[in-house]
């Protein structure tokens, strides 16, 4: 339930990236190079697993953890699957 | 800052920490089957069929009303050569068929000619064997006169040598009648020629057809860079026409993947020109050979094999070409880069 709830602030960040789904190239441009879409989820990923690592410590779940490094890490490469799923998902 | 402890050892802390690596774990599995089983590349490029625009003559470019990059459709003039030096070998050609027509008209007056001739030799070979009957009787009727002594012995020999004579004009005029008869000939070499003249003025007509050159497909005009007074020598390439019949996206996929696609399967292709417009297309064929880098080397000499110890082999890509359906022309560049989908994407839904 707590995980839910401290989830529940990505949920609009996910929403929006939802409305990408469907009329966009997979792959997206930066200073004139395109760069592939994975890197873009990893990277979301990343930032999620950190903003998560924070807003952990700030709400004092973090204390409740084991296996912090693998909590967080999967925390991320959930995001970034999920990311990519609404993204480009079937 | 608060002091962590990393070795805490909760049992609401594992179980959270097995739930996400568990949740990780099945949508990374997930994840690796859609990308199997729905290929995609973001190096594909926008493809195009080509026309090298030459002409198989040569000569002066006199008229050039296209210019680069422009829209062209078929059967649009490209560009003219100087056609006087083909007219010339037109009228050229004209006058040796004339000529040979001619030939052909005196060659029917000489075997008339010689037909009659050959009549002629013919009578007179009719007039020899009369004259050889009639002289063969005359010995035959004298020869039991002339053993009877009723006529001089004289005129019995007159009458044979005239048989004799009438024996060998009749032998001479035969071999004449067939000489006269071989003489006649026929057209056969003066109607040959004729056709041969005939052949050389088409031909020089269809060179006279080829200075000009018309769009052999709708299309854009590329790579021109010459005004007309320009020459051309045979099969020169002018220019190189971008056909805008067909359009096509080339995406190289990983043999791994190849798999999953069969022709006709739909693709979903974005040009970087507008990347937010997806384009549907169609898996035409897949490459059936490129050159690998292990194989190249040069024809009969040995087999070029590297000394190298890798443990990872980077897959092979195999190109796979896609019909697109029809699209926005400013979608449309050759070699622009491309993001193909296949079995998916927007266009596929």
């Amino acid at each position: 339930m707590s995980r839910f709830r401290t989830l529940m602030p990505l949920l609009p960040g996910l929403l929006c990236l939802a409305g990408c789904t469907t009329h966009h190239a997979p792959s997206f441009a930066l200073m004139g190079a395109y760069f592939p879409s994975w890197m873009l989820c990893g990277s979301v990923g990343i930032l999620i697993a950190i903003g998560a690592r924070f807003l952990f410590i700030a709400l004092g779940l973090d204390a409740l953890l084991s296996l912090r490094l693998f909590t967080y890490v999967s925390l991320g490469v959930s995001a970034a699957l999920l990311v990519w799923l609404i993204w480009f998902g079937a | 800052m608060k002091k962590v402890s990393m070795s805490a050892n909760k049992p609401i802390g594992f179980l959270i920490a097995a739930v996400c690596i568990g949740t990780a774990t099945i949508l990374g599995v997930y994840v690796a089957r859609q990308e199997s089983a729905y290929p995609s590349t973001d190096s594909g490029e926008i493809d195009a069929e080509l026309v090298h625009v030459a002409s198989t003559v040569g000569g002066r470019l006199i008229d050039l009303p296209v210019q680069v990059n422009q829209a062209v459709k078929k059967g649009d003039l490209l560009y003219r050569l100087d056609p006087h030096p083909y007219e010339l070998a037109v009228h050229q050609a004209e006058a040796n068929l004339a000529l040979a027509s001619a030939e052909v008209e005196n060659q029917q007056r000489l075997v008339a000619v010689k037909t009659a001739n050959a009549e002629i030799a013919q009578n007179q070979t009719h007039r020899a064997q009369t004259n050889r009957d009639l002289a063969a009787r005359t010995v035959t009727r004298l020869a039991p006169l002339a053993s009877k002594s009723y006529i001089p012995w004289q005129e019995y020999d007159q009458a044979r040598v005239l048989l004799n004579n009438a024996s060998v004009s009749l032998a001479e005029s035969q071999k004449q009648a067939s000489a006269a008869q071989i003489a006649i000939g026929d057209l056969k070499s003066s109607v040959a020629a004729q056709q041969a003249a005939q052949a050389a003025l088409e031909q020089a007509r269809y060179a006279l057809q080829q200075t000009v050159v018309v769009a052999p497909t709708d299309g854009y005009v590329t790579s021109l860079h010459v005004k007309a007074g320009e020459i051309l020598a045979p099969t020169q390439v002018l220019f190189t026409l971008i056909a805008n019949t067909a359009w096509f996206a080339n995406a190289n996929i990983r043999e791994i993947a190849l798999h999953a696609i069969q022709p006709g399967a739909c693709a979903t292709v974005y040009s970087m020109l507008n990347k937010d417009k997806p384009l549907r297309g169609h898996v035409e064929s897949i490459g059936w050979g490129v050159l690998s880098a292990d194989s190249a080397g040069i024809g009969r000499s040995l087999p070029l094999v590297p000394r190298q110890m890798d443990w990872v082999h980077v897959a092979q890509r195999f190109p796979v070409r896609i019909k697109l359906d029809p699209a926005p022309p400013e979608l449309l560049r050759m070699g622009a880069t491309a993001t193909v989908e296949i079995n998916h994407g927007a266009a596929c839904r």
